[in-house]
């Protein structure tokens, strides 16, 4: 029996076990694959996607419990890459390998809707997720620098 | 909704707190555009290109196609390669497009790629080295002196009026202009009668001045890029592996017909190593190192079909003699117990060491232990392979390309001219994925569904329990010092499971400004697999000795630093004073701290081979806190390094953030257990891994310490030999406890 899920702004039929975890409804059904696989037990966050815009581990999120609310992937984050954090991930050179960093970009941006301005410590809270090349440095400055510009814009 | 929960703490919690060093990030070049794409393999030839050397072609809309031998593991290497061509063509950063080059085509060409580089030829490092930096600057030259002769021809004038720029060549006098994609088709027929000279580096103008940042971030931020475990194939199924729970056991029996209705399932198949056959290929690696576990794979429509039916299936293994290791306590002791006999293998040996210990001033002993590890890459081992009657496709995340393509060879019995290796991004590397073994696991399933693409993943428990982990370490050290303080003789005995090595132990600088020195190894015949993990040998042994000089340091009663500093100004490479000055001035060394905190330093070089102005040389400085109940901060981290030169500043500065966090995580949290021969831990429930939370804000990158030897030796491995010793040594400082084994996490810090 299909479910009908709601991912980037578009309805989509998935004819999967609805226990199937919404991280490999994303992969192997519709064949979204920025939303990466790293440990199936929400551990490491590369499976991060925002469910009604909160940040959410989708290893552990069933399709089931995926219908009628809003899905939205690394593909969606922006139609071109113009999210400020994509742009400031590119300008500071943030990723080394990659894989981890597509729920890099939405624990991130979901913190930022959040907090426009974080301190160390929200980021530390908020940002959870398992970078191995160590690119911590870089992501926690990418942040900062997002929210200096947003504060810059707000003001004038 | 975030359902993260918190690693394991233990005995004490790691925080840290806003560091002294700065950030400095690259410049702004993300506008230079050189890119490569999400699918980085099978990518035709523009129409109309032309191929000036198998290294590089360019099209006729001014494209300049890079060929890259080295996966990018996240390291840059990529770019750097399209860097080099950069500096030589003339041409724009937005125009340069790399990609991989096949190993197939290595095959039939006589080696055309892999030549440059001998067994490294497609390893995913060293992409600075000097035989493929001078072969890329070669063949760009080339290529921009023959777009010049082309362009001379046709318009009647010489050579020498020419200009290349900007992917246009201009006659200066007449002012006359042909793009670089006019005239490739000629150009590329040229022959020169004198190759050209790559500049004098005084003369460079990209290398050195400019930072690019890796050329593939743009494809990671929005989610295109196709690692392994992202490529979809038509027709493709997916498989869900399980191997011998204990390394080299057999495989019993399973029942199929237990899982054979459940949904999508297709099939069930059984891998037993193939016995080695005599072969004409010639791998990087011995093929001993891939070697196939028994295992059985569930093969189903979809993978969480294949892995749910997987945990269904009854399996009865036979566990053979790795079973009789029923606990980790019994292997390090074990380990341990070899140090205490000679070592049945004499690795260095110069002057009468029992003749140092008998005039000795004061001796020094102490015992040292490193565990097994995992390299835990973000992307659990997978790949992707299709094999027919006469042919094989591997699409996979490689960290050597060549050895994944000879290895598809081997398993599947096919001819290498008909095997086709499509390398995918890499979702993180530190070793793991250069012995293929998972390559030869995903042929040897794919073989017995042939016809169709089969897709096959390690779930993370299995990656993290069918490793090839840094292997299992133990050392005695014994010195003598002399009436300065100085060590006058050292004998080192090395224990380990096979695959641990005595690199960074028999062939560092301290080996070679002690006057007496015997090293000595001994190997256990442990079952556990063993292979390359981020500076192999070297991440345990610069523990080991730096550890050991610190405790060789305060028995002599002379400050960490100094006591280096009068060791390291004997040894003929000015790279290690420099170093030891750099990170002493930015560490603000020496300056009173309260009770509590205390500042360690270690120095350590990957790759120098007991030879001098070799290797990359790390000096670390760490700062700690360690309150009276044993909670550890970690204050500040410094580094100072010596690569001789370095290309690109931001590129080095990123390695050495990732290499010091990763050794940071290895000395901090890293060590599997053993109960009846089987690895315990599979997931990062138990395997923590250090997050943001955990990590120094910043880490201080200081570029003082470069020596100016002509090399550009490699970063992303060096730093993480000195992060865990300086580590140790300011916990010694701060807590007056002396730790001698990893994972620190395990040690008691409590002090009164």
């Amino acid at each position: 029996m299909a479910t009908s899920i709601n991912v980037n702004g578009k309805m989509l039929d998935v004819d999967a076990d609805p226990a199937t975890p919404l991280l490999w409804v994303l992969r192997d059904y519709l064949g979204m694959t920025g939303t990466k696989f790293g440990c199936g037990i929400a551990q490491c966050g590369a499976c991060t996607v925002h469910i009604d815009g909160a940040p959410t581990r989708s290893c552990q999120f069933p399709l089931a419990a995926s219908a009628g609310r809003k899905i939205v992937t690394i593909e969606g984050l922006s139609p071109d890459s113009s999210h400020p954090l994509q742009k400031l991930w590119m300008e500071m050179n943030v990723p080394q390998c990659g894989y981890c960093q597509s729920g890099m970009l939405m624990a991130a941006a979901a913190l930022l809707k959040q907090i426009p301005q974080p301190t160390d410590a929200d980021i530390d809270q908020y940002v959870s997720n398992i970078c191995r090349c160590g690119t911590y440095p870089r992501v926690r400055a990418a942040i900062h620098k997002a929210a200096e510009t947003h504060a810059l814009r707000s003001r004038t | 909704m975030n359902q993260v929960t918190g690693i394991d703490r233990r005995q004490f919690v790691l925080s840290t707190l806003a560091a002294g060093g700065v950030l400095v990030v690259g410049l702004h070049e993300h506008a230079l555009g050189a890119e490569l794409q999400a699918i980085p393999w099978d990518r035709d030839n523009p129409p109309g290109s032309s191929e000036f050397t198998p290294w590089l072609s360019i099209a006729p809309d001014d494209t300049v196609i890079v060929r890259v031998t080295t996966p990018d593991i996240g390291n840059g290497v990529v770019t750097q390669a399209a860097a080099f061509v950069m500096e030589e063509l003339g041409t724009s950063w937005d125009k340069i497009r790399p990609e991989y080059a096949s190993t197939n085509r290595d095959y039939r060409d006589g080696h055309v790629y892999s030549q440059v580089a001998g067994i490294t030829g497609y390893f995913s490092g060293r992409s600075t080295g000097p035989d493929r930096m001078k072969t890329y600057m070669q063949v760009a030259a080339s290529a921009r002196e023959r777009l010049k002769a082309a362009a001379a021809a046709q318009w009647g004038v010489k050579t020498a009026e020419i200009d290349a720029q900007n992917s246009v060549l201009t006659h200066k006098p007449s002012g006359r202009t042909l793009r670089f994609g006019e005239v490739v088709a000629k150009a590329a027929k040229v022959k020169l009668e004198v190759e050209p000279t790559p500049k004098d580096r005084s003369q460079w103008t990209f290398l050195t001045k400019t930072n690019p940042a890796k050329v593939q971030i743009p494809e990671i931020v929005n989610g295109a890029a196709v690692y392994g475990m992202d490529v979809r194939l038509p027709n493709m199924v997916y498989a869900a592996l399980r191997q011998s729970p204990v390394h080299g056991g057999k495989l019993k029996s399973y029942d199929a017909d237990a899982i054979k209705n459940m949904p999508g399932v297709l099939a069930v198949v059984a891998v037993r190593p193939q016995e080695n056959k005599p072969s004409d290929l010639k791998p990087p690696f011995p093929f001993g190192v891939s070697t196939a576990q028994h295992g059985v794979a569930v093969i189903a429509d979809h993978y969480w079909q294949a892995r749910t039916a997987l945990d269904a299936l009854p399996i009865q293994w036979d566990d053979g003699p790795g079973g009789q290791w029923k606990t980790t306590q019994q292997m390090n002791d074990a380990a341990i117990q070899a140090l205490e006999k000679a070592g049945e293998k004499i690795e260095k040996s110069v002057g009468d060491v029992d003749a140092g210990f008998r005039s000795a001033h004061k001796m020094v002993e102490a015992n040292y232990l490193t565990p097994y590890c995992e390299q835990a890459p973000m992307e659990p081992l997978n790949g992707t392979a299709m094999v027919t009657k006469d042919r094989v496709d591997l699409w996979h995340p490689s960290q050597h390309s060549q050895m994944a393509y000879m290895v598809a060879a081997d398993e599947s019995g096919i001819a290498p001219e008909h095997i086709y290796f499509h390398q995918t991004y890499v979702g993180g590397g530190f070793g793991r994925r250069i012995f293929s073994d998972d390559a030869r696991m995903v042929v040897a399933v794919a073989k017995q569904f042939p016809g169709r693409p089969v897709h096959v993943i390690w779930s993370r428990e299995e990656a993290t329990r069918q490793g090839r982990y840094r292997a299992l370490m133990a050392g005695k050290f014994k010195a003598a010092l002399g009436t300065d303080g100085l060590p006058t003789a050292l004998l080192a005995r090395a224990s380990g499971g096979p695959g641990f090595s005595v690199s960074g132990l028999a062939d560092t600088a301290c080996t070679g400004v002690i006057p007496n020195v015997q090293i000595e190894s001994q190997v256990v015949p442990f079952h556990v697999l063993t292979g390359p993990y981020r500076g192999p040998g070297y991440n345990s042994n610069a523990f080991f000795v730096e550890t050991f000089i610190d405790e060789c340091a305060i028995t002599a009663g002379i400050d960490p630093l100094e006591y280096r500093l009068k060791l390291y100004e004997k040894w003929p490479d000015i790279g290690w004073v420099k170093c030891l000055r750099e990170v002493r001035e930015k560490s603000r060394w020496g300056q009173p701290l309260p009770k509590g905190q205390g500042r360690g330093v270690a120095i350590a070089n990957w790759g120098m081979r007991g030879k001098a102005d070799a290797g990359t040389t790390v000096a670390t400085v760490v700062k700690v806190e360690v309150s009276k109940e044993g909670k550890l901060k970690i204050l500040q981290i410094d580094v100072a390094f010596d690569t001789g030169r370095v290309l690109n500043q931001d590129a080095v500065r990123a390695e050495l953030e990732g290499g010091t966090l990763f050794g940071l995580n290895m000395s901090l949290n890293e060590g599997l257990t053993i109960k009846d021969g089987r690895i315990v831990e599979g997931n990062f429930d138990v395997y923590p891994i250090i997050r943001m939370a955990d990590a120094p804000r910043t880490i201080g990158v200081h570029f003082g310490g470069l020596s100016d030897n002509p090399r550009y030796n490699e970063i992303g491995e060096p730093p993480a030999g000195s992060v865990g010793p300086a580590l140790g040594n300011a916990i010694f400082q701060a807590t007056g406890k002396r730790i001698r084994s990893t994972p620190f996490r395990h040690h008691d810090l409590r002090w009164t």
